[in-house]
């Protein structure tokens, strides 16, 4: 296929290590990452700002349960840092680390996976991400000024988030950094629906796109409908803190419209942090399972029904309010749970009888799977608005969407690095190391999280900076906080593993080194030529690079893709 | 191709249950209704009714295209894609000067007199940087 493009003289195809053409200066380097609008290295942008972001958040966390480790306030010296540290911990994670990691990850493959040059706008796409850069750096500004940063917590409940109770200017930059973060993400949605829908390569029907680029469609369409109420919310929050403007005052219930409003957009945001993990996770299963994935239609028939549901269950957040209608948000919360069983039936029959081999994407997908399955569980439990009421603020709470979202994230976000390590750099990650960290983060993370279900159903809230040794939560805490320092400890192993690899690895000149690839990228040059492919095989199947590199099987599947 | 714009036709549907359902059993319950939460799904119901439509319009006009076709070759679709800008500073310069311009509502105005002519500019540039004139491609 034709695309007009010219590139620099200077910019061979592999980057700053290409065999062909001199080295690059520093300045050129640099100049080459600023304005490129390459959809690849847009990706590894946002994968390496949002992981820088990762660190950050999650030094913000270990100080947090090096904090609650004991009681008394021996670590931070006011309560009001404490309420900064999970503040902007919360904002991190969720909008800063887990949102662009999507893109990232979004941007460098699902162009390739169905057979495009690049995305549809490069330059919005370019533009989404310094939107998103610039925007998530003033948001945490606030830590550079006087007051510090937001202190309202991370859905910022009017009327707490009013100048009333949070004068300073570390909460007026939070709203509209993230406001600009925001229109980044949208742009960013738009671009990606854009994409799939105009520009796959002939053969390449909806129905034959790979499971993670019908999660990134999905994604992209929960993106457009629930970022512009945020963005809309945040302006008029903008507004009642710089112009008071009254409209989240509790005297004309304000109150309750900012809780809608939010979690209109907050629950949403979660399966946007969490359908692009389960695609990729999607991805890997049959390539280490050595089958085709198990119930393709149904799948993606589950991604599509769990974010209709997702715009339909936001009050499940506000059962505690007291006025929101109760058995439509259980009930909706309930429903959801049922296509979500689907997808984890699925995985598991990709795996039943397949010859399934550790590498280290798959120990980190099963490892995604185990924690997964358990937030899921406790999900269920909070949904139901009786236990909701005891547990609602509580650590059972906090233990539960940590399950959810590190279990989602994190692990497939690591089982995604290595799997695509190759394709994105030309060199394999280091295996033993990969498993060394691996069981660290395991332990580490069930260590922490798993005991905090106990500490919320004897009855420790939230948010709440210290507690007396008389509450009884001390020994639960000193546990946690042990296994908080493991999973800290753990992200050594990779940075190592990273840097050495950098170093000494060797270069990998496969298109396919995990052998038994599925989706398009595994059927071009490693890593990816400037627009993606020199040639593009024919496409019959929903993994075209699997018929092309075993013609043996490739019959035999599509009799069995036509009966279904 | 068909599942494109049914899977805005879905969601229509549903969205369009859900909003009728949802004021419906709030007014049974209580006493008035929820403007909130009903506003919102009615939002979503139009935006995806808006998309569906355009989707298949689009559909309609278009025909049948190689990318939806069960026995295309790669070859099929062997035409002009369109322009990829190679690289650009525009998207740079947009981003910094929209954050200025965002920041200056938490900072001050005096940010905002200044980043507002340099959104200005990037604007510009972004819009005719590979412009030609019209009907010049």
């Amino acid at each position: 296929m034709a695309t007009i493009t010219e590139t620099r003289p200077s910019s061979g195809a592999g980057g700053s290590n290409s065999p062909r053409g001199k080295r690059k200066t520093k300045g050129q380097i640099l100049v080459d990452w600023v304005t490129t609008t390459d959809h690849k290295k847009i990706g590894y942008l946002y994968l390496i700002t949002s992981f820088i972001y990762f660190l950050i958040g999650g030094v913000m966390a270990l100080v947090i349960r090096a904090q609650l480790a004991a009681p008394g306030l021996d670590i931070v010296q006011t309560k009001e840092q404490y309420n900064q540290l999970f503040t902007m911990h919360g904002t991190i994670m969720l909008l800063m680390f887990a949102t662009p990691l999507f893109a990232g990850f979004a941007n460098v493959l699902m162009p390739v996976q169905i057979g495009a040059p690049d995305v549809a706008f490069p330059r919005l796409n370019a533009i989404a991400y310094w939107f998103y850069f610039f925007g998530s750096f003033v948001a945490v500004s606030g830590f550079f000024t006087p007051q510090g940063a937001a202190s309202f917590g991370w859905f910022a409940y009017a009327p707490l988030s009013n100048t009333t109770f949070s004068p300073g200017i570390g909460g007026d930059l939070w709203v509209f950094g993230l406001a600009l973060a925001g229109f980044g993400t949208i742009m960013g949605g738009v671009n990606f629906i854009t994409t799939i829908l105009t520009m796959r390569a002939p053969g390449m029907t909806m129905f034959r796109m790979p499971i993670f680029t019908w999660n990134t469609l999905v994604t992209s369409i929960l993106v457009i409908m629930c970022f512009p109420p945020l963005a809309a919310a945040l302006f008029a929050l903008g507004a009642d803190r710089r112009f008071d403007a009254h409209i989240f005052d509790p005297a004309n219930g304000g109150a309750m419209l900012w809780q809608h409003l939010f979690w209109f957009f907050g629950h949403p945001e979660v399966y946007i942090i969490a359908l692009p993990f389960f695609g990729i996770v999607s991805e890997i299963f049959p390539v280490f399972s050595r089958k085709p994935i198990f119930g393709y239609k149904t799948l993606v028939y589950a991604t599509i029904a769990i974010a209709a549901l997702s715009m339909t269950v936001w009050a499940h957040h506000m059962y505690v309010t007291g006025s929101v209608l109760l058995p439509f948000f259980a009930f909706t919360t309930m429903l959801i749970a049922v296509p979500t069983g689907v997808k984890i039936f699925n995985w598991i029959g990709t795996m039943w009888r397949g010859s399934i081999t550790f590498e280290n994407p798959m120990l980190w997908s099963l490892g995604f799977l185990t924690t997964f399955i358990f937030g899921g569980l406790t999900g269920v439990i909070l949904a139901s608005p009786a236990l909701d009421y005891h547990l609602s603020d509580s650590y059972f709470v906090v233990a539960h969407f940590h399950y959810v979202v590190f279990g989602t994230v994190v692990f497939a976000m690591f089982a995604g690095f290595f799997f695509w390590w190759p394709k994105m750099t030309g060199k394999m990650l280091n295996e033993r190391l990969g498993y060394i960290q691996f069981w660290m983060t395991f332990f580490g993370f069930h260590i922490t999280f798993l005991i905090q279900h106990w500490l919320g159903v004897i009855g420790m809230p939230r948010r709440y900076a210290t507690y007396l040794p008389e509450d009884g939560f001390a020994w639960m805490n000193a546990v946690s906080s042990a296994g908080s320092i493991l999973l800290g400890l753990s992200i050594i192993p990779f940075l190592w593993n990273v840097y050495i690899t950098y170093r000494s690895a060797p270069i990998v000149t496969l298109d396919d080194p995990w052998g038994y690839g599925r989706s398009l990228e595994w059927a071009t040059a490693t890593p990816f030529p400037r627009h993606n492919f020199t040639s593009i095989p024919r496409i019959r199947s929903e993994s075209p690079a699997f018929d092309l590199h075993h013609p043996e099987y490739a019959a035999a599947e599509a009799k069995a893709a036509a009966r279904r | 191709m068909r599942a494109n714009y049914l899977l805005w036709v879905i969601l229509t549907v549903f969205y369009a249950i859900v909003t009728a359902g949802y004021y419906l059993w709030w007014t049974l319950t209580y006493t008035g209704w929820e403007p909130i939460g009903t506003a919102a799904l009615s939002m979503l119901t139009f935006m995806s009714a808006f998309l569906a439509f355009y989707l298949w319009k689009t559909d309609k006009s278009q025909g049948t295209v190689p990318e939806d076709r069960l026995d295309a070759n790669i070859e099929d679709g062997e035409s002009e894609m369109g322009f990829f800008a190679p690289w650009s500073w525009w998207p740079f310069f947009a981003g910094l000067s929209a954050a200025m311009v965002f920041a200056s509502l938490a900072i001050g105005w005096w940010i905002f007199y200044i980043s507002v002519p340099l959104g200005i500019l990037s604007i510009v540039g972004y819009v005719f940087e590979h412009s030609r004139g019209q009907y010049a491609h």
